[in-house]
């Protein structure tokens, strides 16, 4: 099955920058439907809103972390199913297999590469549609 | 004060009577054991307080040689903020670099486009002037060909190179993740120096230092050189630990 391009993704990153570099490198592979926000208390009401198809964060942010966001959209019924992807600069091992307990469908450290990118973005998308 | 108290005290009153009478009396011995006990009393009262301050000092010092943190801040932390900064410039300088050369590889690319646009368009306008001979136009279309393909080939090497400089901004992020750590490292520092200032000048009262990391402390970007124990080396070491972990 083909990846819907026009899928809403929500990026989640408390430096501008940051977003809209993964908002351009998206925007590349033809992902042009995105919004922002800058942690997860911005975050998670816009997700509860229904909108959004995918979700794209951060991990250490001020306010709710991107960890107990991913917490949080795993625990909202609504929400559950929806592939989350991280992309940080955290790279402790438990850090790692904590955010793989609690459900990330992949996890990215920074600083990454456009094709790391597309690559764990087409993996995700296998795995949902197999 | 104490001191003072003591030396008022009743019994001490009364013993300067009675070493009064005994003088009067003209019993030198009596007079010598009372002005021996006056004095005790005094030194008594001398030893006390010279004790006291020895053990406030003592306990002082012992809490200043026991503040692992102080220690760990001298030891480790600084330097580890001198690397940290350090790489922070070695980042910045990578991005500064990496954004310069894909600017200066796309620049005579942009060129490249421009001055063969202006070669072909001569060319096709004299073509919709109906001005060329068959000759002509067979090379104008092999040139045409040509174009497209150079410019397709352009077309793509500056949109890599527009993602080198959108990926490289990424430095901007990571620095600042590192350089909020110091100035909070910093902000430690300058706690820990006005406490040894009030422990310095007067006897501190205020040993509330902050000895103690946030709990909500994240490691943020890994720094080459600096101990970073149970972390991953990059994105190959998160997908091989994902695996092992069914993903």
């Amino acid at each position: 099955m083909a990846i819907d391009k026009k899928m809403k993704i929500l990026i989640v990153d408390d430096f501008s920058t940051m977003r809209r570099i993964i908002k351009n490198l998206l925007r590349d592979l033809g992902f042009t439907n995105t919004e922002e926000a800058d942690d997860g208390n911005t975050a998670l009401p816009m997700l509860q809103t229904g909108k959004f198809d995918f979700l794209v964060t951060d991990w250490n942010m001020p306010g709710m972390q991107g960890i107990d966001l991913l917490k949080n959209v795993r625990a909202d019924a609504k929400l559950a199913s929806m592939p989350v992807l991280m992309v940080t600069a955290e790279q402790k091992r438990e850090q790692i297999v904590e955010a793989a307990q609690a459900g990330v469908n992949g996890y990215i450290v920074k600083p990454f590469t456009a094709q790391t990118l597309k690559e764990k973005l087409d993996k995700i998308f296998e795995r949902i549609d197999g | 004060m104490e001191q003072q108290n003591n030396l008022l005290s009743p019994e001490s009153i009364a013993m300067v009577k009675q070493l009064l009478v005994s003088m009067e009396d003209g019993d030198l011995e009596k007079a010598q054991d009372y002005v021996d006990d006056l004095a005790e009393v005094r030194e008594n009262v001398m030893y006390q307080e010279i004790g006291k301050l020895t053990r406030e000092l003592h306990d002082s010092m012992n809490n200043f040689a026991l503040d692992d943190r102080l220690s760990d801040l001298a030891e480790d932390e600084i330097p580890d903020a001198r690397q940290r900064l350090a790489h922070v410039i070695t980042m910045t300088e990578e991005a500064a670099n990496n954004t310069l050369a894909a600017v200066e590889e796309s620049l005579p690319l942009c060129d490249d486009v421009l001055t063969t646009t202006q070669s072909v368009e001569d060319e096709w306008k004299r073509f919709s002037n109906r001005e060329l001979t068959l000759t002509e136009f067979k090379t104008l279309s092999e040139t045409l060909k040509i174009y497209f393909e150079t410019n397709s080939n352009n077309a793509s090497k500056i949109n890599a190179n527009l993602t080198q400089v959108l990926m490289a901004q990424g430095f901007q992020d990571l620095t600042s993740q590192i350089i909020k750590r110091v100035i909070t490292l910093v902000e430690e520092v300058e706690t820990n120096m006005v406490s040894i200032i009030q422990l310095a000048g007067s006897k501190s009262k205020d040993t509330d230092v902050k000895k103690n990391k946030n709990e909500n402390y994240l490691d943020g970007p890994v720094v080459p050189g600096l101990e970073s124990s149970g972390t991953v080396s990059g994105q190959d070491e998160v997908d091989d630990l994902l695996s092992s972990l069914g993903f």
